[in-house]
């Protein structure tokens, strides 16, 4: 073999070794609270501590305002924000996992612009990629499908196509797929509806009127029941079930606070269902038909509801981090109370879990690390970043990806 | 399936063509819209365009010119991408004049003026500040502009010539359509000495007869016909909620952005209807809009003919929350408009409001001229 091949093989050798190293090292987070939905993930080796100088491995500013989650797939991270007098300016950002470099950024309109909360713009709603494309939605009522090197795929202006949405902070809900579908839910003061729409060409499989839903900002959780999966989605007062491969409503159960902001989570076989402000929270039984508000309740709780952060199911117990500061913890099968701390400061970003590890970050900056392993409240660690943080974080192969007000912050061990 | 629809498109466009001609791929993208309609052939079209260097940016902007909100990001992408690598690279031959003369064109869209405002920002960054303050009748930039204006104004304040200060004070309220502006530029006004009528700025309708509260239980009352919908008699008289006689009253807002407090003229109450009526002369038949905001709902009929409703409940006052074109005709014209009230909310801490805020304007926003002329 010639000394010249030799050279070829090692550059390729290494080439692939590059390459391969930057390659998933453990698991993706690719939408809204995660690969489960839920806040939690089986990722391991996520740094307990860090500050502003300890563990950063990147920090990148981001334009505009949002409270979309970060979307980690392989090794690209991607944001959404806003920005402008109506925030109709909107980004989509590809950031590089391991360095933070910009990959691609798609600077879009919105179609329609609404009233909006000054923290998010309309880019409230986190996007979701399945790996081969990613889905934004906005709250000027658009979705954009793109390939994971940022290449427009289609666009949907649905506030123009079914009316812009009316609501005082803009739409917020993050759409989830299923099967080949992308599901939107649009609760509004306006014609309220959900739609699955074809990841691979963005037209219509079905849409589903909710003419009685005039609020919602939660976002919209699949759980299996017996043979079948449920769409389930919480809005002004109740929560629906729906069959997500036809869009027909299998179930209502009443009893909701008017303003739903949280998603829904499932575990142990129930559906655990957050509303407010200062509403009731719930455990249910999914399935059933018709109005199930008197037959499948397992628990209700009407103490310490959050009123926009999402709760989080760690084993057998179910956490939640009220608007205030107050974070309780509760059995999961009796809804009874384990334990009940003040946090400190205010939340808006929904808690992550990981390697037995509870993380609540709070409007300051500041992530509370909880040992999840046990009953007790065990505080491991109080990271303080010294930003504001009003979106919830992501964990994907060993690093916390933080979204503060004004920049993506990866942490990682160095 | 890109890959096909790219040799299908060549085939298509070969022969029939230039090489260099943007215009079949700007047609393609055009062609996009509702349920998806168009992406592939689009995606192909834009990668064709994307090639292109600075030449093709007049056309690609003459075609961003469009109300299709899904073709307007499709070429957005395009103009992105060539110019984030002719901004890269050194020697670019920009078309500078033609984009001073397509920002100052306000008869195209906004959106792509603004973008186009963004680069002239890099490539000739005094432009902007001589160029904004001349925008005062311009849709797209008349907030900047204003804005401005009251700084100017607030700057001679400063500098003690009050003269000054009451030129541009008055440049700023005529130019304004924002409600906040306005209200600005007239407290401005107003505090050297200045007459500046905010409601006849923005038309907004404060001389109405009131009369409820009639008895709608739950949220029965949108849908409910009371006889007021039926013939609008100033002197009748109609049993109201809880059995009462009721009838009509004249009243003039004073609120300074004309909001009606329900609860205050007619009664605080719950699961209830009120009826606000009101005619106005214009001197001639004109387009116009009807701007309004209620709580918790209203409908409006426009010389008898329903013009606007929503069946929507517990939504809050906004301003200009709902807008909806109407044709005024010369002489007297009639309002009447229905406000709902809804049952208390369940949390006795959530307000028990009853409001509607009415307005007749143009397109952008300035007030129709009108004379009230309720008896």
């Amino acid at each position: 073999m010639s000394s010249k091949l030799i050279s070829v093989i090692a550059v390729l050798l290494a080439f692939i070794a590059f390459e391969s190293g930057r390659e998933v090292r453990g698991e993706n987070w690719p939408g809204w609270r995660g690969p489960n939905r839920n806040g939690v993930t089986s990722d391991t080796g996520v740094p307990t501590t860090w500050s502003p100088t300890e563990n950063v491995l990147w920090k990148m500013p981001l334009p505009g305002i949002g409270t979309s989650n970060p979307v980690v797939w392989s090794d690209k991270v991607f944001v959404t924000a806003s920005e402008g007098r109506d925030q109709g300016e909107l980004h989509v950002i590809c950031f590089d996992r391991d360095t933070g470099r910009e990959r691609w950024h798609q600077r879009l309109w919105g179609t329609a612009p609404t009233l909006f909360y000054g923290r998010s713009g309309m880019a409230s709603p986190s996007p979701v990629t399945d790996g081969k494309r990613l889905f934004a939605f906005f709250g000027t009522g658009d979705v954009f499908c793109f390939d994971l090197d940022g290449g427009l795929l289609w666009q949907r202006a649905i506030a123009e196509e079914y009316g812009p949405f009316e609501n005082r902070f803009a739409a917020a809900s993050s759409p989830l797929l299923f099967e080949d579908k992308l599901i939107v839910q649009c609760d509004h003061y306006g014609a309220s509806y959900v739609i699955a729409l074809d990841q691979q060409t963005g037209a219509n499989r079905w849409k589903s009127d909710r003419p009685e839903v005039w609020l919602s900002w939660s976002s919209p959780q699949l759980v299996p029941s017996g043979d079948r999966i449920e769409l389930v989605l919480s809005g002004s007062e109740k929560l629906d079930g729906y069959d997500p491969r036809t869009g027909s409503r299998l179930w209502t159960l009443r009893g909701l606070a008017r303003e739903c902001v949280p998603t829904p989570l499932f575990g142990h076989g129930m559906l655990f269902v957050v509303s407010g402000p200062n509403g009731t929270h719930f455990a249910i039984k999914p399935g059933g038909s018709g109005d199930i508000t008197d037959s499948h309740v397992v628990w209700k709780n009407d103490r310490g509801s959050s009123f926009v952060p999402s709760a989080i199911l760690v084993g057998e117990r179910y956490y939640l981090a009220d608007d205030k500061g107050i974070g309780s913890c509760l059995d999961a099968h009796t809804g009874k109370l384990v334990w009940r701390k003040r946090f400190g400061d205010k939340f808006t970003a929904s808690p992550v879990a990981a390697d037995g590890k509870l993380f609540f970050t709070n409007e300051a900056g500041s992530t509370l690390v909880l040992d999840a392993t046990q009953a007790a409240y065990e505080e491991l660690a109080r990271n303080d970043f010294g930003e504001e943080v009003y979106a919830s974080p992501a964990i994907s192969q060993g690093r916390f990806f933080l979204r503060t007000a004004k920049n993506l912050v990866c942490v990682g061990k160095k | 399936m890109k890959w096909i629809v790219g040799c299908l498109m060549l085939v298509g466009l070969g022969g029939l063509v230039p090489p260099d001609d943007p215009g079949p791929h700007l047609a393609v993208i055009a062609k996009t819209g509702p349920q998806g309609e168009g992406s592939v052939a689009a995606n192909v079209a834009r990668d064709q365009l994307a090639k292109r260097g600075v030449e093709v940016l007049p056309e690609l902007l003459a075609a961003m010119d469009t109300s299709n909100a899904v073709a307007a990001n499709w070429y957005r992408t395009v103009y992105e991408e060539i110019v984030a690598r002719e901004l890269a690279r050194d020697g670019t031959k920009w078309p500078v004049e033609f984009f001073k003369e397509y920002v100052s064109d306000a008869k195209r869209v906004g959106r792509p003026r603004r973008l186009v405002l963004g680069l002239l920002d890099k490539l000739e960054p005094a432009f902007r500040e001589g160029w904004i303050p001349t925008r005062l009748d311009d849709a797209e930039f008349r907030y900047e502009a204003v804005g401005l204006a009251l700084a100017a104004g607030d700057r001679a304040l400063k500098d003690k010539d009050q003269t000054a200060a009451k030129a541009e004070f008055r440049k700023a309220f005529e130019a304004a359509r924002d409600s906040t502006q306005v209200t600005q530029a007239a407290a401005k006004l107003k505090s050297l000495g200045e007459s500046a009528d905010v409601v006849q700025h923005l038309g907004l309708v404060t001389e109405w007869w009131l009369v409820g509260p009639f008895d709608a239980p739950q949220k029965t009352g949108f849908a409910k016909v009371f006889e007021p919908e039926g013939k609008v008699d100033l002197q009748a008289k109609y049993l109201g909620q809880g059995g009462t006689e009721i009838a009509w009253n004249r009243h003039h807002e004073s609120d300074t952005l004309g909001q009606l407090d329900l609860n205050k003229q007619l009664d605080t109450t719950r699961e209830a209807v009120g009826y606000a009526y009101s005619e106005i002369d214009v001197s001639r038949e004109q387009a116009a809009q009807v701007r309004c905001g209620a709580d918790d709902n209203c409908s409006v009929w426009l010389n008898g003919e329903k013009v606007f409703g929503r069946d929507q409940w517990l939504n809050g006052t906004r301003f200009d929350r709902f807008v909806t074109p109407i044709q005024l005709k010369a002489g007297r014209n009639t309002l009447l408009v229905k406000v709902c009230q809804g049952p208390q909310h369940k949390d006795p801490e959530v307000p028990n409001n009853w409001s509607l805020q009415l307005r007749l304007c143009d397109e952008q926003g300035r007030g129709i001229e009108f004379k009230p002329a309720l008896p």
